[in-house]
């Protein structure tokens, strides 16, 4: 039968949709994210809610927020979102692992999108929001990466200058005395 | 031939429930992971057991032939010797009441991190071979048998544990796992296994006293340059009294702080408190290093190491050591100085402050006295002239150092000094502190470069407190009182909470302090210059004497 011209069919907005799904998705990433740790103390990263306590739950948790947030559309000062995920790469970028393995958690993010947020999209005809959605975490990972470089490098920073301080006041004293440190050791 | 994996493949690898039990995973020796290993030259010098060259990444360790029978017997007698060992090994009922609060485990989430089970690695082989169940029944009861990747294992895992005892504060059996570990370490050295970072000071403070191996002239001349820079901040040359006999008070304190940045600030800071002071004090170059390598290696080591306190107290016929900023050291100290080395000798006193007549009570075994204790005690009694305003600037929270804090109960003591010299101080958050402070993360011989990633990931928990208060409370700074600290929380600081400064507590009192004399402060003792100071501007002191010549005239 056809439907009358003035009660038109009610599409679901994109935010609405973004929302209904906010802590499903949220939920499922950060256990994807915990189950990379091994069987034993996975556990207790997902159960303690303690920010000191356990400071990787609690930054893989402030992390999803932020992720999610962002690659909805919500209204985003670029600074804010590094700030937001600074731990949680920073984080990565120490833990062992590939560095793929690494900065790759993003990613885990799409295969949950596509089993929640695509079919009620497509559904909707907002097939288009939803592969903007998609690419926003593709930019999202970019930017990470330029963090999780960045945090590296001052990996590498660090060891120079740690060798440089150790001495410090003895390559002054050799410079003053104008002779090598290994022939003094 | 094969499809490219997907990224889920690629990242989410694990399987969903391991086809190990966790004591069978092996760890794996990978760059960043592990400790460069001492020098056979070093462990020959110091008359180790079975030096010899070896690399922890490749297969084979080169062994000596009977290791296994070295190890049994090692263990057996240390078993035998210690009674808190076999104790630790046959009490703990792996409640995992400590299993959550190693900032190992916390920045690695391995489950050997856990000081339960990295106390289970050893625990399983003293099943074996002294319980009768684990004679019995072998695995089944969680026995198992010396074998050369058992060997690995107990290297990898004991250095990756600071000997902090943060998880022995909630052991409710008491059991202190920083002992077990420093079993282990002893172990591994009995079949030449040790790391170059902790056996090379420990070869330089056998042989010349300092743990970069600085001859006497040499290291008498650099404390010199740190005297020359206090000139150059506040216009007076502190005194640097060096094997002064019939001094009062021997000061001791780690050689790191006359070697490494940002340490040297607080040596200096040192040198212009006993200045003001005119304290009847002196330095020694042979006791020239008060932090004790050796009992990163085995309790024999840190005897040794240890003795030369007391040898030079008594040779300099001093009345009491005044103690440095320092860890690991005051460890040794408050718990194993007497047994090792006491009773003091004879020309020892009960330590009593020359400026306030206090009598350092709890000194009274030892005869040594922390500088934080000392100078709690000179502002309490009000004998500083301190303008904390000049640290205006500073934000600070203060960082309980394991040793200090857990070993020794100096909680308060630093904080007293801390908020007199510091107008802004911010404490971080309850669970990071004091008791349960975190661990630097690179404590007991782990402050090596070669590490630095591991160190980033155990030193996670302090680093995630600080920044917490940096951004919710614009902190700048953070003070703390160990000599190892100084050295790896400016690191950590620098990753985890970038813009935050490290430096020791009498750095920060040295600032404070408005010495008899001294020029106006435009700049710290880092010569950088003082914010809010107008260097045109009189001084207080100046202004007076301006007035009184023009009363005069």
């Amino acid at each position: 039968m056809r439907r009358p011209t003035c009660y038109p069919v009610k599409r679901m907005k994109n935010t609405d949709c973004f929302n209904a799904n906010k802590d499903a998705v949220l939920r499922k990433w950060t256990e994807a994210v915990y189950a990379l740790y091994p069987l034993e103390t996975r556990g207790f990263v997902r159960t303690s809610s303690d920010p000191f306590g356990n400071p990787a739950g609690d930054m893989t948790r402030q992390a999803a927020e932020v992720v999610y947030d962002a690659i909805t559309g919500e209204d985003m000062v670029i600074d804010a979102v590094k700030t937001a995920l600074d731990r949680f790469v920073k984080l990565r970028a120490v833990q062992q692992g590939s560095h793929g393995q690494s900065l790759g958690v993003f990613f885990l993010m799409k295969p949950i999108l596509r089993e929640l947020l695509l079919p009620q999209m497509a559904e909707n005809g907002k097939l288009g929001a939803y592969l903007t959605v998609e690419s926003r975490l593709d930019s999202l990972t970019l930017l990470a990466f330029d963090m999780y470089v960045a945090a590296r490098e001052t990996l590498a920073e660090s060891r120079i200058t740690e060798i440089r301080n150790q001495h410090a006041q003895l390559t002054r004293w050799a410079k003053k005395n104008d002779i090598s440190i290994s022939q003094e050791r | 031939m094969a499809k490219l994996p997907t990224p889920e493949m690629l990242i989410a690898g694990r399987p969903a429930f391991p086809d190990q039990g966790w004591l069978d995973v092996k760890p794996e020796f990978t760059p960043g992971s592990f400790c460069y290993p001492a020098k056979k030259d070093t462990m020959e010098l110091l008359h180790m057991p079975h030096p010899h060259e070896w690399d922890p990444a490749a297969e084979d360790w080169n062994l000596p032939e009977n290791w296994e029978q070295i190890l049994c017997d090692a263990f057996a007698e240390r078993l035998e010797k210690h009674r808190s060992l076999k104790l630790f090994m046959d009490i703990c009922v792996r409640c995992g009441a400590c299993a959550d609060k190693c900032h190992f485990f916390l920045g690695t989430n391995d489950p050997k991190n856990m000081p339960v089970l990295r106390a289970e690695l050893l625990r399983s082989l003293y099943r074996r071979d002294h319980t009768m169940l684990g004679k019995l029944l072998g695995r089944t009861v969680g026995a198992r048998g010396w074998d050369k990747d058992v060997v690995k294992e107990l290297f990898y895992y004991a250095y990756q544990c600071t000997e902090c005892r943060r998880c022995s504060l909630f052991c409710p059996y008491g059991i202190d796992t920083a002992e077990i570990t420093m079993i282990v370490r002893e172990l591994l050295h009995e079949v030449g296994l040790g790391t170059h970072w902790i056996m090379d000071p420990v070869k330089n403070c056998s042989f010349t006293g300092n743990h970069l191996g600085i001859q006497p002239h040499s290291f008498v001349e650099i404390v010199e340059m740190l005297a020359d820079d206090c000139e150059t901040v506040t216009g007076i040359r502190p005194k640097t009294p060096f094997n002064k006999k019939n001094a009062e008070i021997l000061f001791i304190t780690p050689s790191g702080d006359v070697f490494a940045d940002p340490g040297i600030y607080t040596f200096m800071g040192y040198l212009m408190l006993f200045h003001e002071l005119d304290l009847d004090y002196t330095l020694s170059t042979y006791a020239s290093e008060g932090g004790n390598f050796g009992s990163f290696t085995s309790f024999n080591m840190a005897k040794k190491l240890n003795a030369k306190m007391y040898a030079e107290a008594e040779r300099l016929n001093v009345k009491w050591i005044l103690g440095g900023e320092c860890g690991h050291m005051w460890r040794v100290l408050n718990q194993y100085m007497d047994t090792y080395n006491g009773p003091t000798p004879a020309n020892m006193i009960q330590p009593v402050s020359p400026v306030t007549g206090t009598k350092f009570r709890n000194a009274a075994s030892t005869k040594m006295v922390h500088i934080a204790e000392f100078t709690a005690d000179l502002i309490y009694h009000n004998k500083l002239n301190l303008d904390p305003g000049r640290n205006d600037h500073i934000i600070t929270t203060f960082h309980d150092s394991c040793n200090p804090a857990r070993g020794m109960g100096l909680l308060d003591e630093p904080r007293y000094v801390l908020k007199a010299v510091c107008n802004n101080f911010v404490e971080m958050p309850e669970n990071t502190i004091r008791e349960q402070t975190f661990c630097c993360g690179a404590g007991s011989g782990l402050n090596t470069e070669e590490i630095m990633e591991l160190r980033m990931r155990a030193g996670m928990p302090r680093g995630n407190a600080l920044r917490y208060v940096q951004q919710k409370f614009n902190v700048n700074h953070m003070a703390c009182i160990c000599a190892i600290d100084r050295a790896t929380l400016t690191p950590l600081a620098g990753y985890w909470a970038p813009g935050v400064t490290v430096s020791g507590l009498h750095e920060l009192v040295a600032n404070a302090l408005v010495m008899k004399g001294e020029d106006k402060r435009v700049m710290d003792l880092r010569q950088e210059d003082l914010p809010n100071v107008d260097a045109d501007e009189p001084t207080d002191s100046e202004e007076n004497a301006s007035d009184a010549r023009g009363e005069d005239q």
